[in-house]
Formats: structure tokens, C-alpha cells, sequence
């Protein structure tokens, strides 16, 4: 168990029921299951209900009128919901073995939870590292510093690494996306500390760089090396924008069904490069697919997340899970609660069923959030009758309940909100413009597998081998650093970049880099939002530690 | 059941009403004791936290709505940060990676099409944008583009006409924020 919740299950265990299990020995849960049918009567008022608890000392039931402090008995179990009772604290108490011994008693197999302690390998501490003498001389010799004075950058201390992008025709969407990739911490520490050289990569290829024989073909694209030298080009200290031509070109080379003087979809573009990044390395490397392992290429190791879908049988209750990986959330807009107009209604002078409505929206639930994007997404989904999945357990179709989950989540996520919807009756499709607001910070803790598995028992605290990922720890918690919005119709519209530097908002609308106020942001269209883990934890590694 | 009597109604509604309240009483503990797991487990989210984000954004709202302010100014011909002006297409001029010619940028994607034999004549191009547009519905994707261009390939001329963004719809209607 994680620390935190441990501790919380510790506090949560008054001292009665530690020196009651202390003398206990070796089964002091034991009882007869909570699905035995015979019913039960307390033994002072042979009432049968609503609430009868089961002596743990004691073969004796009472209601909760009679169940203090009979033989200084203290610890009984609420026999309906498998809950402890303290007489003593007159309160609920709760012990992480108590939970598991009724887990395992009531017949679940643990293998759902098994899953979730997945082989990893140990967390180590941060090691601070400094380069070595030699190697700090190589790099200050071989190296010039960019330090521009106060003048130059008019006064104001802004962040590096910002730059404009040129548009090239149509290419608003590759701009947009380019400047977040370019400030993805993982990504652009990637490139900075000159982990893919381009120089090196093409030697290696057999491309003499600058020496093309005049038709381009000789030459094969890799998309890394254009990301390294936009790195470069931008984080150099120049101001004015740069033009991102050979890009364009390399991406044109391998994305060719969406190579054409066209708008294009920034989310499909982002998809497209993150694909030509993994192709290319992989093929360079030799390395076979390694779907899930994340640690193919920089893409995935930066944005590959693992979703766990769960399909449970309405009849048997039988769960079959599949992970996927992903290296992005797709979310649907929640669709509209109630209608606008009476959204603002107040609740004094209307009649009982304004009154509903108004009560409904005065929630805050009329304006849809990212969070409550990640609750429809993450909630158990009733299939219909029309879609009855086979069960392995009672060997014939069954209506099922489908559930998604988070199982890894990324270094980055990224979430795209799939402002489209479409008419089957006019066969076309129209943009969604309705605002959606999503939080400068975010806890994706309810949206884990852990959380959603351990909701889906009666929030037990679950008896799992080895750590339990996640859970309460700060890698779970992420915080906001890119926006690209949309403007415009389906067809024809205009992408920008928002990005929070130094907690500072900057708008990047391709050559044009202004500072603006954080309310701007909380305002836009958000489209695709990036989000970073606040506290990045270091695994040890199979290698050894060498030089390269 | 013998012939109803007041005493048997009574004694009736009042079992009815004890069942009413044994059951109502057993969901209200069902409630509060997940809620008091929840809680003492320390495993609920930090419901402040949402509701401080949800008025910070309502409130930014706002004051974006407000004409007033300038902070969202959608032209082009802004001062950016480190103080420079760009013309609305960019006229920075380097050589094709495909023919060495000498193109300007804000005209790049278009002769490169070209130069790659990716496009085709104008004519051709109207007809597959169209069906590209088609498949680009049922493929659900948000196309975005540079205002000063309108998407059916055929460009501007750069004569300095001012076009400021968010005008150029391929209806030409002007979408306002």
C-alpha cells in the first residue's frame, strides 16, 4: 500500500481494535459468510433489523440499540455491509486485513488486483548529477553562450525557447503542435541535451549533410533530426521566426495521404509525427515492436499511457480485461445538461419544476469540465442488447457492462476533446463550440485502474502484493503547460498555442509571440490540452551506469 | 386476511410505515457508512480545489467577454514580445530541400505540393477537396489553415491587403469569439 493511504488505515483503526487483534490469534475475522441466508435476530430485542451486528468475541447478534458493551466485547461487524464497529469509540473502524479477509471470503478471485501490482522495477532516489571537469571544458570550449542582455530582449526576462513559426500556407495546424512539443519538458530536455544529433543520424544513414544531389530523394526523412534542429533554431536566441520548411517536408514524406496544401487536423498531425518518430527510430535501432513497453522511442517513452478495459457479464459477474496502450486520451464533450435559458433561473418565485432545473444547474454542472469528460469516460457503460458480448464463464452472449480505466499514465497527456458531432440524418458533421474548462492543475488519481478497481469492491483497501502504483503519490498529479485552440468552422479555422512558461501564459499564433493573461486561457476553446507529471520518479536501471 | 376492520387497518399502516422506515433508515446508513469509509480512508478528492478552478474560470469568462479588453486582440499586426512586427504571410525567402528554387515562406506548402508532384492541376484540386472534405467529415478532424488563404488552393495575391484573422471563412462570414 502507498504510504499515505496506509497511514490513513492506520489512523483509521482505533486502539480497541488493535489490542483486539493483538489477542486474537490467528482468524479474528473469522464468521459465517455475509451471503448465508439465514436470518439473523438480535438477542435482546429479536429485532431483525434494519441494522444487526455480529460479535467478533462472541456468538451473539444484536441490533445497534443493544450492541454496546456487552462482557467488554467491543468489536463487532455490521453483518449487512461487512463493516467493524467499535463499542468503545461508538464509531466505524477499518483494518486493511479485515478488508481483505472479506474480499477473499466472499469468493472474488484476486487476480483483478494482482494486475494493478504489475512487475516494476524499484523506485530509486534522485541522484543530482554534475559533469565532470574534462567535460566541462569540452563543452565550454566547443560552445558559445546565449545570453542576450537586457536591451536586446526589451527589457523583460522572458523564458527561452520562444520563438515564432512561420505559416507556410495551411500549416497553422503543424505550428500549433510544434510549439508544444517544443516546450514538453521530457521532449525538449530530450533534444536539448543532444540525445538524437541530428549530425550523428545522418552520418549514420549515409546522408552527407548539405549534399543533396538536387531532387531530394536521396536523402530519407527523419522526423527526429527536424525536431533536433528546431530545437536548436529555436532555443538559439534568435528572434525572428523561423521557417520549419524541412519539417514540412519530412513529414509530407512519411504521412503521404495527408501531404497535400490543405487545413489538416492538429490532433491527427500530432498522432502522424509521434508515429513517424517511433517508425523511424525503431528501424534505425532494429529493435522489434514493443507495444506497451513504452520504451521504444522517445515519442512513447514521453506520451504512452496504458488503458485497462474492463467487460463484465450482467449474468455471472465475470470480468475479461484488455490493456491497450495509448498516446492520447480521446474524451467526447459531455452533452448539454439542460437548456441555457434556464440556467440561470432563480429559485424563488418559479414553480416546483423551475425549481428542479434550477437546483440541477445551480450545481455548476451546466458548464462541462475536463473532469467531468474523465468521469464519463472512466464510468461503468451499460452495452445495449444489440451489443452482447460472449462470456467465457456462462459460455453464451450476455449483456455486459464495459468500464475504462487508466492503467499507466504518461509522462505527458495529452487530451483531445472531440469537438465534432455528426447528423446521420443530414450526413454531415458540425463543430461543437461549447466551452469546456479544464484546471490549471489536475489529479487523474480517480481515473487510475487502482481507484476505479478498488471503487468498483466497496473501496476496500486491497491487499496488493508489492506497491500500489500511484495512488495518492505525485506522479498522479499533473499540471497544465500547453493549449492549442481552435477558432473557426470545421472547414476553415485557425489554431493557437498557449503556453505557461515560468507560470507565465504566452499565445503563440505562428510568427506572433505575445505575453497574456492567464484569464485569456481559462477562456479559450481548448482543443488539445498537455499536461505534465508534477514529480517525475527515476527507476533503476537494468544497465549499468556508463559513459557514452 | 380477515374482513378489514379499523384495528387491522391501523395495525396495517402502522407495520407499513415501520417496514417504510426500516428500509429508509438501512439506504441512509448504506450511504453514510461508504461516505464514512471514504472519508476516514482519506480517499476522497479535494472537492475545494475544483470548485476555486470552476469560479476562476467562470470569472475569466467574464472578463474575455468583456469588449473592453484588449488582451485577446486578433490581429496580426501586433507587437509580439520581443518587439517585432511580421507581415500577415511571411516573406522570409530560403531554397526548396526538393528544387533549390528560391520560394518565399508564407507560398512554401503550396509549391511544394507541386514540387513533390503531390498537387495537381486547380481543377483537379477543387474536386478532390471536396472529396476530401467529405472524408475529412467522416473522419471527424478540426482543420485549421492561415487566414489569408482560402482553402481551395487558389492564394491570395500579395499585394498588402489586409485580411485579419478569424475573417477568412470559406463562407465569408467572420466568426467572432
Amino acid at each position: 500500500m502507498s504510504s499515505s493511504s496506509s497511514a490513513a488505515a492506520t489512523a483509521a483503526c482505533c486502539r480497541h481494535l488493535a489490542s483486539f487483534l493483538s489477542s486474537a490469534g490467528t482468524s479474528p475475522f473469522d464468521l459465517p459468510s455475509p451471503s448465508s441466508s439465514a436470518v439473523r435476530f438480535c438477542s435482546s430485542c429479536n429485532a431483525a433489523g434494519p441494522r444487526l451486528y455480529a460479535c467478533l468475541s462472541c456468538p451473539s447478534v444484536r441490533c445497534h440499540l443493544h450492541r454496546n458493551h456487552h462482557n467488554d466485547h467491543l468489536i463487532a461487524v455490521d453483518i449487512l455491509r461487512g463493516e467493524l464497529f467499535c463499542s468503545a469509540c461508538s464509531d466505524q473502524v477499518y483494518h486493511p486485513d479485515f478488508d481483505s479477509h472479506l474480499i477473499l471470503s466472499l469468493g472474488t478471485p484476486p487476480t483483478p488486483f494482482a494486475d494493478l501490482g504489475r512487475r516494476k522495477r524499484r523506485k530509486v532516489e534522485y541522484r543530482p548529477w554534475a559533469p565532470a571537469e574534462a567535460e566541462l571544458a569540452a563543452i565550454t570550449s566547443g560552445s558559445t553562450v546565449i545570453n542576450p542582455t537586457k536591451e536586446e530582449s526589451g527589457g523583460f526576462d522572458h523564458p527561452k525557447g520562444l520563438r515564432g513559426l512561420n505559416n507556410l500556407g495551411n500549416t497553422c495546424f503543424m505550428n500549433s503542435v510544434l510549439q508544444a512539443l517544443l516546450h514538453t519538458p521530457p521532449l525538449r530536455n530530450f533534444f536539448l541535451s543532444d540525445r538524437h544529433n541530428r549530425f550523428a543520424c545522418q552520418r549514420k544513414n549515409g546522408v552527407v549533410f548539405g549534399n543533396d544531389s538536387g531532387n531530394g530523394k536521396g536523402r530519407s526523412s527523419c522526423l527526429a533530426c527536424d525536431l533536433d534542429e528546431i530545437y536548436s533554431a529555436v532555443f538559439s536566441g534568435e528572434r525572428a521566426p523561423f521557417s520549419p520548411a524541412k519539417f514540412l517536408y519530412s513529414w509530407w514524406q512519411h504521412a503521404a495521404n495527408l501531404a497535400s496544401y490543405e487545413q489538416q487536423d492538429a490532433h491527427e498531425f500530432f498522432i502522424s509525427i509521434l508515429d513517424g518518430i517511433h517508425e523511424r527510430i525503431e528501424k534505425d535501432h532494429g529493435r522489434p515492436q514493443s507495444l506497451g513497453n513504452g520504451d521504444c522511442c522517445i515519442a512513447h517513452r514521453v506520451f504512452s499511457g496504458s488503458l485497462r478495459s474492463d467487460v463484465m457479464c450482467m449474468a455471472c459477474g465475470f470480468t475479461s480485461t484488455t490493456y491497450d496502450p495509448c498516446l492520447d486520451i480521446s474524451l467526447d464533450l459531455e452533452p448539454h445538461p439542460c437548456a441555457p435559458t434556464k440556467a440561470t433561473s432563480s429559485k424563488s418565485h418559479r414553480p416546483c419544476n423551475g425549481e428542479v432545473e434550477s437546483a440541477l444547474s445551480g450545481q455548476g454542472s451546466a458548464i462541462p469540465t475536463l473532469m467531468g469528460c474523465l468521469d464519463r469516460f472512466t464510468r461503468p457503460e451499460r452495452l445495449g442488447s444489440d451489443q452482447k458480448l460472449f462470456c467465457q464463464q456462462c459460455q453464451m452472449s450476455q449483456e455486459s457492462l464495459k468500464q475504462m480505466s487508466l492503467r499507466k499514465l504518461p509522462l505527458v497527456s495529452c487530451f483531445h476533446i472531440k469537438r465534432f458531432e455528426h447528423s446521420s440524418t443530414r450526413k454531415m458533421s458540425r463543430k461543437i463550440d461549447r466551452y469546456l474548462h479544464f484546471p490549471f492543475s489536475l489529479d487523474m488519481t480517480p481515473y487510475l485502474s487502482s481507484t476505479i478497481l478498488r471503487r468498483r469492491f466497496g473501496n476496500r483497501v486491497l491487499p496488493v502484493d508489492g506497491e500500489e502504483p500511484d495512488q495518492n503519490e505525485p506522479s498522479s498529479k499533473l499540471e497544465l503547460f500547453a493549449v492549442i485552440t481552435h477558432h473557426g468552422k470545421l472547414d476553415a479555422g485557425h489554431y493557437v498555442t498557449y503556453l505557461r512558461l515560468s507560470n507565465r501564459w504566452y499565445k503563440c499564433d505562428d510568427a506572433w509571440i505575445t505575453q497574456v493573461n492567464e484569464n485569456i486561457v481559462r477562456a479559450a476553446q481548448g482543443y488539445l490540452m498537455f499536461y505534465v507529471q508534477k514529480m517525475f520518479c527515476y527507476k533503476a536501471s537494468d544497465k549499468m551506469a556508463t559513459s557514452s | 386476511m380477515s374482513a378489514p376492520s379499523e384495528d387491522n387497518t391501523a395495525a396495517h399502516a402502522q407495520l407499513a410505515s415501520q417496514f417504510f422506515g426500516d428500509l429508509l433508515e438501512s439506504i441512509i446508513v448504506d450511504v453514510a457508512s461508504e461516505c464514512h469509509r471514504i472519508a476516514r480512508l482519506g480517499l476522497d478528492q479535494n472537492l475545494e480545489d475544483e470548485e476555486e478552478e470552476l469560479k476562476l474560470s467562470t470569472q475569466a469568462r467574464v472578463r474575455a467577454a468583456d469588449p473592453g479588453n484588449s488582451g485577446e486582440a486578433n490581429s496580426k499586426y501586433v507587437v509580439d514580445i520581443f518587439g517585432q512586427t511580421h507581415p500577415p504571410v511571411a516573406n522570409e525567402v530560403f531554397e526548396c530541400m526538393n528544387c533549390r528554387r528560391s520560394i518565399m515562406a508564407g507560398r512554401f506548402a503550396p509549391h511544394l505540393e507541386k514540387c513533390m508532384g503531390k498537387g495537381r492541376k486547380a481543377s483537379l484540386k477543387a474536386m478532390r477537396s471536396s472529396t476530401a472534405a467529405q472524408n475529412r467529415h467522416s473522419r471527424a478532424a478540426l482543420l485549421g489553415y492561415s487566414p489569408y488563404s482560402n482553402s481551395n488552393g487558389t492564394t491570395r495575391l500579395s499585394n498588402g491587403s489586409t485580411s485579419i484573422a478569424g475573417d477568412e471563412l470559406s463562407n465569408g462570414t467572420c466568426d467572432e469569439p
